[in-house]
């Protein structure tokens, strides 16, 4: 049991939260183990992001939450934003700096100890690293504000892998990206889970992107938790109807059908 | 970068020895430099200088000059650090109303003499502090309600709508006190005439230590121009940092504008220039700010006091003329921009 408790990289257990005081999210628990993507999905509304934002501590929740075992309420906000990264939708970019300016501000926790908060040879090859991984090392000394929306998506990328974090949150990051990299990304950051003690928790707009990401789907509607299971047993079991309330099988296979003449 | 660094920080040296030089009595660069060398390092004063104008560069001019220097960087300082904080190019103290706050706190110790035994000399500045940071608080209070995000124009909107009230409470006291009103009022226009060496050396370490203090968070500004929800999920300690900025800002503003009277704009556009010489990095932005605003205030000071010689225009006059046309054009080049994809937030 034990060790099963240190598998996990994170428990929630009856987590509530909301804002103002009035909760949005009731009564959510699930448990995700290294190598093992979880996504979250569900309608407008039904308090996706809400979730996301009490895991990543942005927001306060009532409940418990545990990373590694161990209660995040005995935790200091350093030691939970080392293990768990956000990656978010690009918003209001209003000074620029440098490709790898931005990128090395992932670093913080691991330089700002540092002797004048200087980055040492390896944080900058780390840095250096995380630009290849993005295929933006060329672009390093661009501004930020000079990119297309893409690109600048693939920078915050990069910032988020520069954390070297145990679990990153996706909090809708493909909505400003090209098709080919919306799919490039994913199946990045499904690698990038598979490599180590990691994890991804998605919040993705598309439907086939969430398929895409994990094995597991989490369900929610009217801010519970609506089913949770393998992504097949909750596809088949006609779980995706009843918590869209629109047939998604019907119009997957009708999308499907207008490929279906096109050669591989 | 090292060339445009040394270059600035070489025109503002030109432009503090020009300000001392140039005004009513002209006094050449070279004696300029012949006085300070005999006043501070002992060394022999060159024979043709009239002691008539050692007294007027020592005990008038140089003062008034450095003061002018270290006002201009303070508010710059701080105006950067506001910008940054929320995340707008136009929040700046004299924007968001500090400014108005601090003047007030500033007219009561100067009409009521606001007894406050042990810190004598401290008062004006202490009251300052006091009232600007109160101002600060209340804007913001005021606009994290009526708009959640920040985001948008609302913190201006409402600093300025509250800056206003702040001084119409100003002017009330100071039409109350008929004797003092016409004193008050020229105060609060902002000025430097008639300053002698005690502001000086209450305010330059004030200067010095608040822009030391303010860059070593030079990281966590740069990651909150992102945001506060992306600093915090990257590490910043999001609540302390955020008040140790708000209060440090808000203490070198107000005690600055205590001794010198409402000043605007510059600390809206210094920073600005700044940004766009040197970039967004606050490694640099805040030491450069400080360079910057106080070699601009130095030259609105040497235009206040020589353009309608030998008479003198208010300071916070030449700034305004300067500023409010750039606050414009900033504020009409962001809207313009505002179509971009990447502005657009859902939650």
């Amino acid at each position: 049991m034990n060790d099963r408790m240190n598998d996990c990289l994170l428990t929630l257990d009856s987590l509530s939260a909301g804002y103002n005081g009035a909760d949005v999210i009731h009564d959510i628990s699930f448990r995700v183990s290294a190598g093992e993507n979880l996504s979250i999905i569900g309608p407008n509304g039904c308090g996706k992001t809400t979730l996301l934002h009490a895991i990543a501590h942005i927001l306060p929740f009532t409940g418990e939450m545990a990373l590694g075992g161990k209660s995040t309420r005995k935790m200091k906000h350093r030691e939970i934003a080392g293990k768990i990264a956000v990656l978010c939708q690009i918003s209001g970019i209003y000074f620029s700096y440098s490709v790898f300016d931005t990128v090395m501000m992932g670093r913080y926790l691991h330089i700002r100890d540092k002797f004048l908060g200087v980055p040492s040879r390896e944080d900058k090859a780390y840095v250096t690293h995380c630009l290849e991984v993005v295929d933006l090392l060329a672009e390093k000394d661009r501004e930020i504000t000079k990119l297309s929306g893409g690109q600048l998506q693939r920078v915050f990328l990069a910032r988020t892998l520069a954390q070297e974090p145990e679990i990153i949150l996706l909090d809708e990051p493909t909505n400003h990206l090209d098709l080919k990299y919306q799919i490039e990304l994913v199946e990045y950051l499904k690698e990038w889970a598979a490599e180590g003690n990691r994890a991804v928790i998605g919040v993705l707009h598309d439907i086939n992107l969430a398929l895409r990401l994990s094995g597991r789907l989490l369900v929610m509607k009217d801010g519970r938790v609506q089913a949770h299971g393998k992504t097949d047993e909750i596809v088949t079991g006609g779980l995706l109807e009843r918590a869209y309330e629109v047939d998604v099988a019907r119009y997957m296979r009708e999308s499907l059908k207008m490929w279906e003449g096109v050669r591989d | 970068m090292k060339t445009k660094i040394f270059i600035t920080i070489s025109a503002a040296l030109v432009i503090l020895v020009l300000g001392v030089s140039l005004g009513s009595v002209n006094i050449p660069p070279g004696d300029v430099l012949g006085i300070i060398g005999h006043e501070v390092l002992g060394l022999r004063l060159p024979p043709d200088i009239k002691p008539a104008t050692v007294t007027i560069l020592w005990n008038l001019r140089l003062p008034r000059v450095l003061l002018a220097f270290i006002a201009g960087g303070a508010l710059s300082v701080s105006g950067a650090v506001m910008q940054s904080l929320l995340r707008n190019p136009l929040a700046s103290s004299y924007t968001i109303g500090v400014s108005s706050g601090a003047s007030l706190g500033a007219s009561f110790v100067i009409l009521y003499g606001a007894a406050i035994p042990i810190i004598g000399a401290f008062a004006l500045p202490f009251m300052g502090f006091i009232f600007g940071l109160g101002t600060i608080l209340i804007a913001i209070a005021l606009a994290s309600r009526l708009d959640k995000s920040m985001e948008n124009n609302t913190i201006i909107l409402v600093g300025m709508v509250f800056s206003l009230f702040v001084n119409a409470i100003t002017t009330l006291m100071a039409a109350l006190s008929k004797e003092q009103m016409q004193r008050l009022i020229t105060w609060q226009m902002g000025s430097f005439s008639m300053k002698d060496w005690q502001a000086v050396y209450i305010l330059a370490p004030v200067l010095l230590l608040g822009t030391a203090f303010i860059a070593h968070f030079d990281k966590e500004l740069d990651m909150m121009t992102f945001g506060e929800d992306q600093a915090k999920t990257m590490g910043v300690n999001l609540k302390s940092v955020k008040w140790t900025l708000l209060v440090s800002s808000a203490a070198i503003t107000g005690s600055t504008i205590a001794f010198v009277g409402v000043i605007g704009f510059v600390d809206l556009v210094a920073p600005h220039i700044v940004r766009k010489l040197f970039g967004s990095s606050h490694r640099l932005v805040i030491p450069m700010s400080a360079v910057l605003g106080g070699a601009f205030m130095v030259v609105c000071d040497l235009a206040a006091r020589t353009v309608v010689s030998p008479s003198e225009l208010p300071v916070g006059a030449v700034t305004a003329l300067i500023g409010a046309p750039f606050f414009a054009y900033i504020y009409f080049s962001r809207r313009a921009s505002r179509g971009v994809g990447r502005r657009a937030k859902k939650r």
